[in-house]
């Protein structure tokens, strides 16, 4: 019988450690991983990730990614903890209005020659790199569009021999005559809990209360503002067409309220197409349309979810994934699952879209949306001071005057 | 027999040897009154690192401009700045408030249902043991999960709370409880007594079950009632616990956002902000992390003040 000694052993232990530590190297040589942080949250956002994810590992089997979901509420404390601790991940979602405060705060990777020299930067338009370019440096990739549009029960409209509303007027007109609190229907859905700030921002430069002027500067004209403000809030004060949880509703408390028959209107982006489309019937029970537009200006928001490198020692492996969601192919399975938009030119021509005619307002927007204004400071002074300034308005505990009067002080502070 | 097989040597080799010996200097030394202290030693540079480190640079933060997203203005000190703006700021003031209405009002609703459920299961009623274990069920429950079951089920248009209620005919109509200023804080401390007085409940249970059983029969001979053996044996035997329980709800209270950052997010208007959230949204909406840190810092004073007079007046001490 063959007995091992214990120098065999030692030998044999020895060599063993010697090859497991040269085996990750030579079995892994070849890969790289890298995490993606992203803040979807819904099963079709989900899906549609999971799409791009299978076929980018398809087209590139030397990268793994991982995807990791970031609460949207959590998701600045996250990012920011990440970068200040050196834990970055390596690649980040990030949507346009948190891309200046990121920057500032060295949290992106500059990726101007990378996309410079890209093969596909063609097929987007400059205006789509605008929010992600600060001081003349690109920081991401536009990897989709959130094209604000309004979602109405079309039944409803019919039933009440209405057109969709193409002005503000109209809307407050459709929304009062839609309102029966007898059947428990209101005409429209506002958002005033969390995010509503965004659409007091847009009814606000709807009134002509521009927050960063043409020359660049940043301010409120007080007089439209207010305007702005009384009428935003008088859906609910003076017209009761708003349901009263309004302070308090969310995202999902209003596309419950829509989804469920309990409102007629509800503006969002084209993301809760799919959605909506689950439990209301496409063309019959709702139907899309251009957001309507203000007494002085026409105000839509694109929105762009940038790709960006947040690990700059993963650049090689992140560029890759940043640029795989610019293929038609990844854009248009991404669309097929969320309804959001590609951020490609080239890919929203593809007649899967453009033959879709619950698409034309969403491709309408595309000529004439902007994205939302953006500068060190707005995100905090938007959800920090516009959205309380304004809730309180709503439960009567300020007047417009002295909401905005808090607003245009928040602003001096936080660009102060 | 015995053999020495090992390397000889001479005395003055050992010598030599036995000087540099650490075992011989550490043996030296654990013979002195500074072996504790060496002792003390890793535990105490532990404790530094992450203890006093992270609580002193909070506190220098608050003096220095920090702003993440304005490099421009640079980290250098600025004295009491933030602590004069605090004086001036509205939204603290009001915070402050609504902190002391949301501490107190939840911990006492806290400490009453937990008392009475600890006062049931103390009784060793059939079924107390499997009641004792479902009963801390909520506080298993994570702060956001709790958050979210709760939002949906005071919802007004799908939640099961304003569906009973209207059937009862307790409400006429379906209420958006965390949309009226004038019930979003109340909602909010009936959804935080709910998660948190299992803590109550088990700590004053542990306490009850140490209360010999003899005071209370003697206390039945002198003719106390119930509510007399409560008032004069009872609480004052659960006074060192109640004093711990308390002090410990009010640091977590005080200290966590996460609850009202789900429920109402301090709105609407500022009718639910309180300081924590406020400290918080200042740090990660605003990145106005010198700020936030010096609203961290008075609650860390209020805190360490009230801990201290808790102390103090409930007298706990002297027992």
């Amino acid at each position: 019988m063959t007995g091992f000694d214990r120098r065999s052993v030692l030998k044999m232990g020895g060599g063993a450690l010697a090859a497991s530590a040269l085996l990750p190297a030579y079995a892994f040589g070849q890969s790289t991983a890298i995490n993606y942080w992203h803040t979807f949250t819904s099963q079709s956002e989900f899906a549609g990730l999971d799409e791009v994810m299978k076929l980018f590992a398809a087209a590139h089997p030397d990268i793994t990614v991982t995807q990791e979901n970031i609460p949207n509420p959590e998701f600045m404390a996250k990012v920011t903890a990440a970068v200040v601790s050196g834990s970055r991940p390596d690649t980040t979602m990030v949507a346009s209005e948190r891309v200046a405060d990121l920057v500032a705060m060295n949290g992106l990777t500059d990726l101007t020659d990378r996309i410079a020299s890209w093969d596909r930067r063609s097929d987007f338009d400059d205006a789509r790199f605008k929010s992600i370019t600060v001081d003349g440096k690109v920081y991401g990739v536009p990897a989709f569009t959130f094209v604000d549009w309004m979602y109405y029960r079309k039944d409803w409209f019919d039933e009440a021999g209405l057109a969709p509303p193409t002005t503000f007027a109209e809307f407050r007109d459709a929304a009062i005559k839609l309102t029966d609190p007898a059947k428990g229907r209101f005409g429209f859905g506002m958002r005033a809990g969390a995010g509503g700030q965004a659409y007091v921002i847009n009814v606000m430069e709807g009134f002509g209360a521009k927050l960063v002027q043409d020359d660049g500067t940043i301010g409120l004209d007080r007089d439209k503002a207010i305007e702005a403000v009384d009428w935003w809030a008088g859906l609910l004060t003076r017209d009761g067409a708003v349901p009263p949880s309004a302070p308090n509703d969310g995202f999902r408390q209003i596309m419950e309220a829509f989804q469920t028959g309990q409102t007629a209107m509800v503006w969002h982006h084209t993301g809760s197409f799919q959605d909506n489309a689950k439990l209301l019937k496409p063309g019959v029970e709702f139907a899309t349309a251009v957001i309507p537009a203000g007494p002085v200006n026409k105000i839509s928001r694109l929105g762009y979810a940038y790709n960006t490198v947040t690990n700059p020692d993963t650049i090689d492996a992140g560029w890759e994934w940043l640029k795989f969601w610019g293929e038609p192919d990844a854009a248009i399975a991404f669309l097929e699952k969320t309804g959001y938009f590609p951020a490609s030119t080239a890919a929203a021509k593809d007649e899967r879209i453009s033959g879709n005619p619950l698409y034309k307002p969403a491709a309408d927007t595309l000529g004439f949306g902007i994205p939302a204004p953006s500068f060190p400071g707005s995100a905090g002074w938007a959800e920090g001071v516009v959205l309380p300034a304004f809730q309180r308005v709503l439960i009567k505990e300020a007047t417009p005057e002295q909401a905005v009067d808090e607003m245009i002080d928040g602003l001096a502070q936080a660009i102060g | 027999m015995i053999s020495n097989t090992g390397p000889a040597y001479s005395p003055r080799q050992r010598s030599a040897f036995d000087r540099y010996n650490p075992l011989r200097w550490i043996g030296e030394l654990s013979e002195t009154r500074y072996w504790m202290y060496l002792l003390l030693l890793p535990s105490a540079l532990l404790i530094c690192a992450v203890v006093i480190y992270p609580t002193l640079y909070g506190m220098q933060m608050s003096f220095h401009e920090m702003r993440l997203n304005r490099p421009g203005l640079g980290n250098g000190w600025v004295g009491l700045k933030h602590y004069q703006r605090m004086v001036s700021d509205p939204i603290f003031w009001v915070s402050l408030r609504n902190t002391a209405v949301w501490v107190t009002s939840a911990i006492a609703l806290e400490f009453l249902v937990g008392l009475i459920a600890a006062l049931a299961l103390n009784r060793n009623l059939p079924g107390s043991k499997v009641l004792a274990v479902l009963i801390l069920l909520p506080y298993f429950l994570p702060n956001v999960v709790a958050g979210h079951m709760w939002a949906l089920m005071l919802d007004p248009r799908l939640g099961v709370i304003n569906d009973l209620l209207v059937k009862i005919g307790l409400l006429q109509g379906y209420k958006a409880w965390f949309a009226d200023p004038t019930t979003a804080m109340a909602a909010a401390i009936v959804v935080e007594a709910w998660h948190s007085f299992p803590f109550f409940t088990l700590l004053l249970l542990a306490g009850l079950k140490g209360i010999p059983t003899d005071v209370y029969k003697a206390a039945d001979i002198d003719g106390a009632g119930a509510f007399a053996q409560l008032r004069l044996i009872t609480l004052p035997m659960l006074k060192t616990i109640i004093a711990a329980a308390v002090i410990l709800r009010v640091i977590g209270l005080v200290n966590s956002p996460d609850l009202l950052l789900i429920l109402t997010s301090g709105g609407p208007g500022r009718s639910t902000q309180v300081l924590s959230l406020y400290a918080f949204q200042t740090a990660y909406k605003d990145f106005n992390f010198g700020y936030a840190g010096a609203l961290s810092v008075v609650m860390f004073v209020l805190l360490m003040v009230f801990a201290w007079a808790y102390v103090r007046l409930s007298k706990v001490n002297e027992d």
